[in-house]
Formats: structure tokens, C-alpha cells, sequence
């Protein structure tokens, strides 16, 4: 059974700050490193997604993801941070991961992320909506 | 595409009284694609939560949905224990965790009674609702309210059990058990039942874990996931209990699936009852602030995993709150456990994933190869099916 240190060695230099709790681990992850990361947790450790989260933050838009190790009830969350609020872009994790297409297509149509790599970018909620929004559906909040 | 061909499994039906619209590709009778289209009943709940206050989100989230009315507030209250590592008093968590079991037996019977409705079981419909009907009054007497039981409460519970009232509830735990050893002898005795739900729908192990699939949806296909053992919270790591796992996959293993785990969940109530004759109060930590930081709560919903993230920046509301049903994860099986089907079938599929439209939608459109819509009623067609096999196996 892989176990905290063995995913953390495995992935050393492709993690950057991280934050440990009980059972729960944050860490952020460069763009190019997330396929890598993603592959690693849910084919060689069999974590499961739970979902994912995009948020506007201080510093850009960012998206964390919730894998759920669960014979350890663990969650490893890895968080990719996009500094362009205008066109925030990364890659998609659907090819690798086929239950992340609702919430990626979902986070791209709430903040306007373009998962790049992901194969079938049509919105989830609003793609009947006769008067689509021509921008994202969140960030009108702030701008 | 044409408006023609919509089909009365519309918003008066049982199960699809909510938004939610599936297209269903057929060639001739046989099922080869299936389209899902969501967001018909976008309600915003996770931009309001970010106007209120932690203890009003317990609320809102509360009224999520009708039937899974426990598990939201519970995973919310973790998420929010989870930000300061906050305890709750034991007798607080065995509370909880009789409220939660208690949700899963009426949410379960609900779903038998639906299933068997859809393949022209009325009686099994009739007499599940009405044992159900004791279980919601259980909630009364706990909690003052049928649904919505406003119980949940950062650090603890709002109302405490009346040890008085304990052994009228272990008279209907005693009551849900003699019913549910009746409908496993069902089950497993009625040939028209076997041949009706046997082989029906199958969803792959391999499609399970690539979808990510929860709850008794994954558990019937082999998953052996349960957030109650794997993550315990609440009293969950204080009681005996079973998490059961099926291999097949079709529609009879995940019926058969939550008779099992109606019988358990019966089994941790009445543990839970017995303690909390003996286990002292209070049942609410003083809760004064919540700090800096991010959490993560879940709770294994009847459904299956209910998920929900908050992030808190120190004041009295979360900046972030992220929400998963676990219809959300569990709708997308269809497409994999539908192809190659009869359209018969497609009914019955379909409700055993026991999908949550306050989740997910409303009308259902059946197309041909070739893209031309048609109208069925898949609900006559379902019962139809059933009668035929009643007729081939009884001679009448």
C-alpha cells in the first residue's frame, strides 16, 4: 500500500509548498508536473476524485483537485494556480482521469479556465441558456 | 432538434419530479447511446453560502435536497471541524451517527419502493412507503421535524435524545428487520424479480473506478469504498458494522446491496440507542470562532459520498465552499451501464443508480439511429416487460 512519504519521495521537486493536516494533504503543482502528479495518484496509488475546486484568489485563479486515497482515508489535493485572471489555461486531467469531465467543464464555464486537452469543451449548465453569458459566470463578481 | 417526441416521464413521475433530461439514441429496441444534459436547476447554493454566516450555511446546505437531508449539514460541519481540528462530545457522535443511519433506512426504502414501481410491483411500492412512514416519525420524536431536522451544529448537535423514548424507537428498528428479511426472501425466492433485475444494466469494476463512481452504485460493481469505515467521523469508528461488496454490477446486486446495508444500518441505530441510555451529556462544544485555513468534510450518504470543501479566511463566513452530490459523479455511469440494453430496461437502469435530481433533470426524448425522434412511454414499457416474463415463467 503506497503510504504519505512514498507518494512525497516519488514526487519530489515536482511539489512545491505544501500544507499537512490530519489525513490531509495540500500542495501545489506546476502546470507541466500535473499530468505526472495525476498519474501517479490515481493509476499507481488508485486514489479515487472526489471533485474539484476553482477559486479566485489574492494571486490568480486557482483549481484543487480532491483525491480521495481510500484505504487510508486520505486526501492528497493538488492545486495548480493560473496568475493570468484573463485567460487562465491548464491542462486537463480528464484523459488521464474520465470521472473530471463534469467539474472541469463546470470550472471552466464558472471562471473561464480552458482545460487544454480536454475532449468535449461544451459548458455543462448553461449550454441550454438561450442568452448564454458572453463571461465567465463568477468572476462578474469581482470585475 | 425537434420538440416532438418527448415522453410522459415528465415532471408528475415519482422519481423524475425534478429538472433533468436524458436522450436516449436507440436501434430498434436496443439502447446504443445516451446523452445527459444537466443544469436545468442551477441554484447557486455555493455563491449564497459565501454571503452567510458558518452556522446559516448549516441551513442552507440542509435544503440542498428533501431525502439527503442529514448528510449535507453533516459533511458541512466537518468540512468546518476540519479547519480548526474541532471535537464533539461522544454523546454528540453517536447523535449523529443515529440520525445519519436513520436517513440512509428511509432513503433506502423510498428507493425500493421506486424500483419497485418501475417494473409494475405496485405492492412492494405500497408496503415499502408505508414502513418508511414509522422511520420519518422516528425523526419527529428526535428532532421535532419529519424532514429538515435542523440538528446539526459546528462542535455538536442542536438537540439531545430522550432516553424515554428509546424503546418505541427499537420497536421500529425490530419492525424495518422483519420487513427487510421479507423483501431479501422476496428477492431472492421471485423468479419474475431475478429475471427482471438479473444481468440488467451492468457497470463495469474498470467503469466504476475510471467514472469514479460512490455509494452502493460503486459497492455493486466491486468498489470497496465506504467514507463510514474508511474516514471515520462521528461515532463511526465507536460502532460494529459491515460494509457489504457485490461483484456483478446490474441492477439486482445494488438492490440486493442495500437490503444489506439497510440491515446494518439498523444494527449501528441500535447501538448508537444503547449507548446513549448509558453515555452522559453535553452535547455541544462551545464553539466561539472558526480559524484560518481550508477543510475538507464528507459523509456516506444513502447515495453515496456527499463532499464538501471549505475555505476560511478567519471571519465568521467561509470565502470558498465547494459542494458534490454524489449523484453528480454517479449520473455519468449511465452512459457506460446503458449501451447495449433494451429499451425496457432503460427505466430501471436509470433509477438504480438512485440518482438525486435535485442534483441533476425533467422530460426524457428517445431518437433513432438516424437521429428521428419518436415517443415511447419507457415506465408502460418497463411494467409491459415484467408481465411478459410473469406470463412466460406462471402460464398466465
Amino acid at each position: 500500500m503506497a503510504e504519505v512519504p512514498d507518494f512525497f519521495q516519488a514526487m519530489a521537486g515536482k511539489i512545491g509548498r505544501t500544507i499537512h493536516k490530519k489525513r490531509r494533504h495540500y500542495f501545489e503543482v506546476q502546470n507541466e508536473n500535473l499530468h505526472e502528479v495525476v498519474t501517479y495518484l490515481f493509476k499507481t496509488m488508485g486514489c479515487r476524485l472526489s471533485t474539484a475546486t476553482a477559486t479566485e484568489v489574492y494571486r490568480g485563479i486557482e483549481v484543487l483537485y480532491h483525491f480521495s486515497h481510500d484505504p487510508t482515508g486520505t486526501y492528497y489535493c493538488p492545486r495548480v494556480l493560473m496568475t493570468d485572471r484573463e485567460k487562465p489555461q491548464m491542462n486537463s486531467i480528464t484523459p488521464i482521469v474520465p470521472g473530471a469531465e463534469w467539474i472541469e467543464r463546470e470550472m471552466s464555464e464558472l471562471l473561464g479556465i480552458e482545460f487544454i486537452g480536454h475532449p468535449k469543451k461544451v459548458p455543462l449548465l448553461s449550454r441550454n441558456n438561450p442568452d448564454f453569458p458572453d463571461k465567465p459566470l463568477r468572476i462578474r463578481r469581482t470585475t | 432538434m425537434s420538440q416532438t417526441g418527448q415522453i410522459p416521464v415528465g415532471p408528475f413521475h415519482p422519481l423524475l419530479e425534478e429538472a433533468e433530461y436524458f436522450n436516449i439514441v436507440v436501434d430498434g429496441e436496443t439502447v446504443i447511446d445516451i446523452e445527459l444534459d444537466i443544469g436545468w436547476m442551477h441554484r447557486g447554493h455555493e455563491f449564497i453560502s459565501e454571503q452567510k454566516t458558518f452556522t446559516q450555511s448549516i441551513y442552507l446546505v440542509e435544503r440542498i435536497c428533501g431525502i439527503c437531508s442529514t448528510s449535507h449539514p453533516l459533511a458541512c460541519v466537518h468540512a468546518i471541524e476540519d479547519i480548526d481540528n474541532i471535537e464533539i462530545p461522544e454523546r454528540a457522535a453517536y447523535i449523529r451517527t443515529l440520525i445519519g443511519e436513520l436517513e440512509r433506512i428511509h432513503s433506502h426504502l423510498l428507493w425500493f419502493g421506486l424500483a419497485g414501481h418501475f417494473i409494475g410491483y405496485d405492492t412492494v411500492w405500497m408496503w415499502m412507503w408505508k414502513y418508511r412512514e414509522p422511520v420519518l416519525q422516528l425523526f419527529e420524536i428526535i428532532s421535532g421535524n419529519r424532514n429538515h431536522y435542523g440538528m446539526m451544529r459546528v462542535g455538536g448537535v442542536a438537540k439531545d435524545v430522550d432516553p424515554a423514548r428509546i424503546p418505541e424507537m427499537m420497536n421500529v428498528l425490530d419492525m424495518i428487520d422483519e420487513k427487510m428479511q421479507m423483501l431479501a426472501k422476496v428477492a431472492n425466492d421471485d423468479p419474475v424479480l431475478r429475471s427482471r433485475l438479473k444481468g440488467v444494466g451492468v457497470l463495469k469494476h474498470e467503469d466504476a473506478v475510471a467514472l469514479c463512481a460512490v455509494g452502493p452504485t460503486a459497492r455493486a460493481s466491486g468498489v470497496d469504498i465506504d467514507v463510514r469505515r474508511d474516514d471515520p467521523t462521528d461515532a463511526y469508528g465507536l460502532v460494529d458494522f459491515n460494509v457489504p461488496v457485490l461483484h456483478n454490477g446490474d441492477v439486482y446486486d445494488k438492490f440486493v446491496i442495500r437490503v444489506l446495508e439497510t440491515l446494518e444500518s439498523t444494527k449501528i441505530c441500535r447501538q448508537c440507542l444503547e449507548k446513549l441510555k448509558k453515555v452522559p451529556g453535553p452535547i455541544l462544544n462551545n464553539v466561539k470562532e472558526i480559524g484560518e485555513g481550508e477543510g475538507i468534510g464528507r459523509y456516506e450518504a444513502p447515495r453515496g459520498e456527499v463532499f464538501h470543501y471549505i475555505r476560511s479566511d478567519g471571519s465568521n463566513r467561509p470565502v470558498r465552499h465547494k459542494v458534490r452530490a454524489p449523484s453528480y459523479v454517479n449520473i455519468p455511469t449511465y452512459v457506460a451501464s446503458c449501451k447495449g440494453i433494451p429499451l425496457a430496461d432503460a427505466l430501471i437502469t436509470l433509477a438504480s443508480v438512485d440518482p438525486c435530481y435535485c442534483c441533476t433533470e425533467r422530460s426524457l426524448k428517445v431518437v433513432d439511429k438516424n437521429r428521428d425522434p419518436f415517443t415511447v412511454d419507457l415506465l408502460k414499457l418497463s411494467r409491459e416487460k415484467t408481465e411478459a416474463i410473469r406470463r412466460q415463467i406462471h402460464g398466465r
